[in-house]
């Protein structure tokens, strides 16, 4: 065995220039692959948990039927405490209760109807992005204040600013008029014009009390320690919850529906880009050992004429197939763990995709980290193909006839 | 010129001695051609469609609109355009199409829903070249005139409201004194839009009609301008500025729309680097073949060496097959991609995706687009490439002294 | 131009004998209806009963109108809602509450919206229309009950009226008293309907006393108002539909 491994080897170098042209070929796609999958799944990491955290949370707790329509009596009864509960038991602080209502806000001069937040200052900060997002003023800090944190376009909108009152109107959970006058204390730039345009937040205790309420809320925000995590803390919530009170616990993807849509749409195309890398990788090697092969015909002939079977040559043939991808797959690794570790300190950026990213949730720069996972599918793959692409000629050895062969040039 | 004849056909004969090679590297080139073509038409057919989507067709290459209008996007802020003279100075000039239109926030209202729309009120001759309708597949019919007091639809807000063609809704808006402006249209028709937030979110009416309701006299609060090409607004906007009153707010599709505009400028540095990526995949296998093929025939380059042929010709001789192969496998390439992506333009439908699309930007009917300027971008950095390539071989097999080279084991 | 809300009053509150009973088109019955109550003036006391499935709600109103475009309505009970109001002046529709101390201008975004949580929009209660207008009115039958004669009458609304009604179809008493005030859909199907369930004297008419508005679908849902007190031809100045007044009742 050891005999053959090295006459493989040797092989494999008779021809240096054409190994190391075909090595190159796999190196050149190993890098690439390693390098894009860690930066394409770090960016699906990214966006999912930067879409999620901006509002929806991994999971929420609410009435049933509530996330599609919305009523103002669909609710989680006693949320503060139910949410109290939880975060005690789970040992997690990132754990907040919301209460949701319609309401058209007014300023001295313009009215405009958006979806007011009842939110809870203390723990806001832990499950949403938004808080941190205050670019003027401050985020929400006394639970039962009278204050109102708004989005940098609907204060151009309404034309107010710092320190000005905004009414708020709209219907009590019990459908009476609800109404009162809040404080802006706090402007909030997210960068997506729906969300500056369209969302105020005020605290719980409050909203409570202006939407009549009566300790209820619409949704209890919960974001797991990692998304990983998500499934089993979902899974206890729900065991946690009381049998009787009819409440469900929604996860992200039923909360963001487009999210896994849109990574699903990114992969496929991203997939055929690396199909057609390493398709044209097999190629390379085709090419090459199917040179190999037949510049050999001439020795082959004479081996098999001494009684090796065409089998065996087959075997060698890909062994130093799977010698050429070995090389390829450790030196492609290589690079490409090093070049993606660069720009994981480096960071990575494609110049003018700042608003794209913001679409995406992404940030501009991006760090790219390679796991075991990403390091090793791509290169894994081309390893496979490669062998794939040696078969024929390899089992082109059995038509081999060892006189003709013998003849050959 | 007899030379390069025959330095063709040499090259020619050579490139076809050993046809498995050949064949084996004109398939990857023809495969990396088609793949870089067809990914590219595929991604030109997304960018394309959302910039028709989400500028040609509705927003226009040009805007222009009271300047507090931005901010304050409300019935106050309009613009008393006189049209006719706009319209008689704008002939001539690269702005093949405008319209003056009325932008404003409604509720729109059924027996049963009620939602908060945008109304537009148009002039359905101006916007002919608007295609944010279309005009084809609107159930019922659109809008006939400026003073048409029917109303257009979505389909997928018809289905919300529980309306249909035939029934009356009830449309709110303001007039400029803040008083109610309301009133029945009759939905004479509806539309279909490639992103359903489209459909649910627009609905038309005659620019009269409009007008009247909001109590506008012949105001407007918004102008679009359509050029030749949106990636060439430049003329546009230089017109609109010039023909335009001071003091109006004109704004380039891409100020307008900073994520469509990013996106197009992604897309075109995305294009290019696909290509020289394959293309780096696939110049490992030509420098090898090239390699081989030089090594393969050492001793006769000695020979012909040593008979006076001069190295120039050697070097040309390496050159030339090396651009045979490319043109041969980019010739099969372009043909395969043109015979995958013609049978394909009528749209792929992926829609199981729609809502992950929809929050790209992009519709759910993925229609690829062969673009020649595309096509021809990808064959000549091959072509250039490959050329330079191949240089390093072809040189070396040029400088190869006659007597060794003849008395190396070929 | 007459505010909807005062229409039902007109044709609920207000009853006045004497509409002839034979050879009146439909237009001159509903005409009448208005005509007799058009420059006079009202003030009400009603409850109002807003029922839900899982909640009842009970409120205590008071309203005043003149004419045909002015009214005032505040809420009395329960405590926590004392003092909110609703003016409407010809096509303008004002609320106030006095927990914000603010007089907010309705928008018409806000307009299909219920009023104070009850089975009335803000529209069905400030909307201005006129009904003469923007209508065509059809009587459809007449028949004769416990000794009054019914008017069964279609009202079909104009193509433009910002109705989304296919047709309205009232029963009105010769006395004046609309039994049923019911709104069908544009493909004939019964939506909801305003019922009147009790009819006696009051204020010196014959008036419905207590009546219901049950969407069909959901007749589990419903608003009653039922009037507690009502007065006619009162006194009433322009001070009482200000915007002041709205703000700081004078009683």
């Amino acid at each position: 065995m050891n005999l053959v491994l090295r006459l493989a080897w040797r092989n494999l170098w008779r021809q240096p220039r054409r190994t190391w042209l075909t090595t190159g070929a796999m190196v050149f796609s190993n890098t690439l692959l390693v390098f894009m999958i860690s930066l394409q799944f770090g960016m699906y990491a990214l966006m999912i948990d930067n879409t999620l955290k901006i509002f929806s949370g991994h999971m929420q707790i609410q009435a049933p039927g509530y996330k599609d329509e919305q009523k103002m009596r669909q609710v989680v009864p006693d949320a503060t405490a139910l949410a109290g509960r939880l975060r005690r038991d789970l040992e997690l602080d990132s754990i907040a209760t919301r209460g949701f209502a319609f309401a058209l806000a007014s300023s001295e001069v313009r009215s405009y109807g958006i979806g007011v937040y009842g939110v809870e200052p203390r723990f806001e900060p832990a499950v949403s992005s938004v808080p941190g997002l205050v670019r003027e003023g401050r985020y929400l800090d006394d639970p039962e204040a009278y204050e109102i944190v708004i989005g940098d376009v609907l204060a151009r909108n309404l034309q107010i600013g710092l320190g000005d009152e905004l009414t708020l109107l709209g219907s009590g959970r019990d459908g009476s008029f609800a109404a009162a006058v809040v404080n802006v204390v706090g402007i909030f730039d997210s960068g997506v014009p729906d969300i500056d345009r369209n969302i105020a937040q005020v605290p719980l205790a409050a909203f409570q009390e202006i939407f009549y309420m009566d300790g209820a809320a619409h949704s209890i925000v919960i974001k797991a320690p990692t998304l990983d995590q998500a499934p089993a803390v979902q899974a206890r919530v729900e065991a946690m919850l009381p049998a009787d009170a009819g409440l469900v616990v929604h996860d992200w993807d039923a909360l963001q529906p487009g999210l896994r849509q849109a990574i699903r749409a990114d992969m496929s195309s991203a997939f055929f880009m690396y199909g057609v890398l390493v398709i044209l990788v097999a190629f390379s090697v085709l090419n090459t050992q199917l040179m190999s092969v037949l510049e050999r015909t001439h020795e082959f002939g004479i081996v098999m004429a001494l009684g090796l079977r065409p089998g065996r040559l087959g075997r060698l043939v890909m062994l130093e197939t799977a010698l050429l991808g070995g090389l390829g797959l450790a030196i492609g690794i290589a690079t490409g763990s090093l070049l993606t570790s660069w720009f994981t300190v480096r960071g990575f950026s494609v110049p003018g995709m700042d608003e794209m990213a913001v679409a995406f949730n992404l940030p501009a720069r991006m760090y790219p980290e390679v796991t075991l996972l990403t390091a090793i599918t791509g290169p894994a793959v081309v390893m496979l193909f490669t062998l794939l692409a040696a078969l024929y000629p390899a089992l082109r050895l059995h038509r081999l006839h060892p006189v003709q062969a013998m003849r050959a040039h | 010129m007899q030379r390069l004849r025959v330095l063709v056909l040499l090259a020619w004969r050579y490139l076809w001695r050993n046809h498995r090679r050949t064949i084996i590297m004109i398939s990857a080139i023809a495969v990396g051609c088609w793949a870089m073509i067809f990914m590219t038409a595929l991604t030109r057919g997304m960018v394309d469609q959302m910039i028709r989507d989400g500028v040609s067709a509705l927003p226009g290459h040009v805007q222009a609109h009271h300047p507090d209008f931005l901010d304050d996007p409300s019935v106050m802020n309009r613009m008393q355009v006189d049209e006719q003279r706009l319209g008689a100075r704008l002939e001539g000039t690269a702005v093949l199409a405008w319209a003056g239109r009325v932008r404003v926030p409604a509720v729109v209202t059924s027996e049963r829903e009620s939602r908060g729309v945008t109304l537009l009120g148009i002039d359905p001759e101006a916007e002919r070249s608007f295609s944010f309708v279309d005009y084809d597949a609107v159930e019922g019919r659109f809008l006939q005139g400026p003073g048409d007091d029917g109303i257009v639809i979505g389909a997928k807000l018809a289905a919300r409201l529980d309306t249909e063609v035939g029934k009356r809704v009830v449309v709110m808006s303001q007039d400029p004194d803040n008083e109610i402006a309301d009133r029945g249209f009759r939905v004479v028709g509806l539309f279909h839009a490639s992103m359903a937030s489209f459909e649910e979110n627009y609905v038309f009416t005659g620019r009269r009609t409009a007008q009247e309701l909001l109590r506008i006299g012949d105001a407007t609060t918004e102008i679009v301008f359509l050029g030749d090409d949106y990636r060439e607004v430049e003329p546009v906007f230089t017109t609109v500025l010039d023909v335009l009153d001071d003091g109006l707010a004109v704004r380039r599709w891409f100020e307008v729309d900073t994520y469509l505009g990013s996106m197009l400028r992604v897309m075109d540095g995305f294009m290019l680097i696909w290509v020289i990526v394959i293309f780096l995949a696939l110049s490992f296998g030509l420098v090898n073949t090239l390699v081989m093929a030089v090594f393969e025939r050492v001793r006769e380059i000695g020979l012909m060496l040593a008979l006076g042929m001069k190295p120039a010709y050697i070097l040309g001789q390496i050159v030339l097959e090396s651009m045979m192969l490319l043109a041969v496998g980019l010739l099969i390439g372009d043909l395969l991609a043109w015979a995958t992506i013609v049978p394909l333009e009528g749209g792929i439908d992926i829609s199981i995706v729609a809502e992950g699309m929809e929050m790209m930007g992009a519709s759910s009917v993925l229609q690829p687009q062969l673009n020649v300027a595309d096509v021809v971008m990808s064959n000549v950095v091959v072509l250039v490439l490959g050329f330079l390539a191949s240089l390093s071989p072809a040189w070396r097999a040029s400088r190869y002294e006659p007597v060794e080279a003849i008395r190396k084991v070929g | 131009m007459t505010p909807r809300f005062l229409l039902l009053l007109a044709m609920l509150l207000v009853a006045a004998p004497g509409l002839a009973a034979e050879g009146h088109s439909a237009t001159e019955i509903v005409r009448a209806a208005i005509d007799h109550w058009r420059g006079l003036s009202s003030y009400t006391e009603m409850t109002m009963v807003i029922h839900r499935p899982d909640w009842e709600r009970s409120m205590t109103i008071q309203a005043w109108t003149r004419g045909q475009d002015q009214t005032l309505v505040r809420v009395m009970e329960p405590k926590k809602d004392r003092g909110n109001g609703t003016l409407i002046d010809d096509n303008s529709m004002w609320t106030y509450s006095p927990k914000i101390n603010r007089v907010i201008k309705v928008p018409s975004s806000m307009m299909g919206q219920s009023w104070m949580g009850s089975d009335f929009s803000n529209k069905d209660i400030a909307r201005a229309d006129d009904i003469i207008d923007q209508y065509e009115h059809r009587l459809l039958s007449e028949r004769v009950a416990d000794g009054v004669t019914v008017y069964e009458i279609e009202s079909v609304p104009h193509e433009d009226a910002a109705v989304v009604w296919g047709r309205e179809v009232l029963s009105i008493r010769d006395d004046y008293v609309v039994l049923e005030h019911a709104f069908y859909d544009q493909d004939g199907a019964l939506v909801k309907a305003l019922r009147s369930s009790e009819i006696g004297e009051m204020g010196g008419r014959t008036i419905a006393l207590r009546q219901r508005m049950a969407k069909i679908e959901t007749p589990e849902e419903w608003t009653e108002i039922s009037v507690n007190a009502v007065e006619y031809d009162v006194e009433l100045g322009d001070e009482i539909f200000t915007l002041s007044n709205l703000r700081n009742p004078r009683d």
